[in-house]
């Protein structure tokens, strides 16, 4: 019973993190802004890292995943905010949507894109990222390249009052909520016959084929769970806060490489590390534009590169393996 | 190499030799018995199903276990974990949920004599510990078929006599096949399989008792080239 009880316990710094973070924005004026980003960074490295992290498989084009999601909630707000007795619920409907949207591309992609391996996989997925872009703006689905602007068609569906409230306040907190859940399923995955598998095929696929297991089955079941978060937290931070979407913004494949180095920074395939690797990432970034604007990325790409060529299993990675068998040990995962 | 009309048929609890030189096609034959390749002809059968063109992970939880002439074990992963991977996935699979194979794990890893290594990442064993916890994981898989590629290569005489004494203990104990692949350790061949098969450029040469297989001439010439006295030199 304590070990069905103690699986859980990696669970205690991750939302404690969260706790902190929520705590200091509500309470410390003018950083609400701050701690939403970071808890972006951290909830879409968690996200990400249940593929990424647990497969070793990288995904280029993961950003189209919150791209649709994003699309996901501006579908909802924009074609069902005349229907009165909805009201909040619309939202709900945005977030189920982007799920369902990003569920669908995710198997689509996977179906086809899991078949290659390494270096082919992770160009297969760029091609789909930049493709379903240029579906969107050139077939001009969903407004096209003029996007969706759909602030007006929230205040009319919600009132104004919560339109506003959602957008800033809500929407952040969501993203808490989805990096929590995140956190949850992968330790649940971790710790159960699909993470050995995971761990298996990650290591030396065909040895894992020989050993039984369907590697294909699971790299399209960590997949699919990591494309349905991200499209719930596009649909949260992109859509729900910024209430508007063109394609240029959503598809850009730059947040897919902040992705890839939230993940290896905090160590990939652990539980805490994206979370770390988030903080990291998020609190440097916003350092380096303040203190010289302009020149950031110039600072941050050597220090990844180092910070990657020394510690190559990543902040927690280096923890996880130091501590284990220690009674600290049982924390990190 | 490719492997052409080769007639094998192996029974239950029986424990065979596959010896060969190299580029004989033994890999490729393993490789075919556990669905890493299909053949282009002909047809692998196994309990009397046909399974010439099943996936490898569906041969697994049917009983067709297999090690590695290179270990490859799962190296982030400790080797309990790794013996572990057996359980979940081999013939049991469906019953055995995480804590039950790591259960099955932990006796594994006794037998093999890793215990004191069992939370250590198997990526940094010595190659020998890794091959023992291959061997460990490819009999928590709780086979029918075990097919060992090269399992002794490199270890000591006294810890292959170890190795096939164990080995030949648990094969009784749970009647399970052995087919082991032998390059070149001719102890290994004698103490553990009752027959011998030869394989010389794809194709059967000998197939019979042990005994006699070793003393067949075409086996000698295989081995070694042509009798001495004609390589005058």
């Amino acid at each position: 019973m304590s070990d069905r009880i103690a699986k859980y316990y990696p669970l205690i710094p991750v939302y404690s993190v969260y706790l902190a973070l929520f705590l200091i924005g509500k309470n410390v004026p003018g950083m609400w802004q701050l701690i939403a980003m970071l808890a972006f960074y951290s909830a879409i490295g968690q996200a990400f890292n249940i593929f990424l992290g647990m497969t070793g498989y990288v995904d280029f084009g993961y950003v189209a995943f919150m791209g649709v999601g994003t699309y996901g909630m501006a579908l909802s707000i924009s074609h069902l905010y005349h229907v009165e007795w909805l009201g909040v619920w619309v939202v709900l409907i945005g977030f189920l949507l982007a799920a369902v949207m990003s569920t669908i591309l995710s198997i689509l992609v996977g179906a086809v894109a899991l078949r290659l391996r390494g270096a082919y996989f992770a160009i297969a997925t760029i091609g789909v990222n930049e493709g379903f872009r240029y579906l969107i703006e050139g077939a001009r689905i969903w407004g096209g390249s003029e996007g969706i602007i759909f602030y007006g068609q929230l205040a009319q569906a919600v009132g104004r009052k919560t339109a506003s409230i959602l957008s800033t306040f809500w929407a952040d907190i969501f993203v808490f909520v989805i990096a929590g859940v995140a956190a949850f399923i992968t330790l649940f995955y971790m710790k159960g016959k699909i993470g050995y598998a995971l761990t298996a095929l990650r290591e030396d696929e065909d040895a894992a084929k020989v050993m039984g297991i369907h590697v294909t089955k699971y790299k399209i079941i960590a997949f699919i769970t990591s494309a349905s978060l991200a499209g719930l937290i596009g649909a949260s931070a992109w859509g729900l806060k910024v209430t508007n979407v063109f394609p240029p913004e959503v598809f850009e494949i730059h947040y897919t490489i902040e992705c890839i180095i939230i993940v290896l920074l905090g160590g990939a395939g652990t539980l805490l590390g994206p979370v770390v690797g988030g903080l990291i990432y998020g609190l440097s970034k916003y350092w380096l534009t303040v203190i010289i604007p302009g020149f950031q990325l110039l600072i941050f790409a050597p220090i990844i590169l180092i910070v990657i060529i020394a510690f190559p299993e990543g902040v927690i990675g280096v923890l996880a393996r130091r501590y284990r068998g220690t009674p600290l040990g049982k924390f990190i995962a | 190499m490719a492997i052409n009309e080769v007639y094998l048929e192996i029974d239950a609890g029986e424990r065979i030799g596959i010896v060969g030189p190299n580029g004989s096609g033994k890999t490729t034959l393993f490789n075919l018995i556990s669905g890493v390749f299909f053949p282009e002809q002909g047809s692998i059968y196994f309990e009397g199903k046909d399974i010439t063109r099943m996936p490898p992970y569906k041969r697994a939880p049917m009983g067709i276990g297999r090690t590695f002439q290179i270990p490859r074990p799962f190296g982030s992963a400790t080797v309990r974990e790794n013996v572990a991977v057996g359980a979940m996935f081999g013939t049991l699979g469906s019953q055995v949920g995480v804590r039950e194979a790591l259960e099955i794990a932990d006796r594994y890893v006794e037998l093999v004599g890793l215990q004191e290594h069992r939370n250590k990442p198997a990526g940094g064993l010595t190659p020998i510990e890794k091959k023992l916890t291959e061997v460990a994981r490819s009999l928590a898989m709780h086979p029918k078929l075990l097919l060992m590629d090269e399992a002794m290569a490199g270890m000591h005489p006294k810890d292959i006599d170890n190795m096939v004494d164990f080995l030949k203990r648990i094969a009784e104990q749970e009647s399970i096949s052995i087919v082991a692949m032998v390059e070149h350790i001719m102890r290994a061949v004698v103490g553990l399989v009752q027959r011998v098969v030869v394989l010389h450029q794809g194709s059967k040469l000998v197939d019979a008792p042990t005994r006699d297989a070793l003393k067949d001439p075409r086996v000698v010439e295989v081995y070694l080239g042509h009798p001495p006295e004609e390589h005058a030199c």
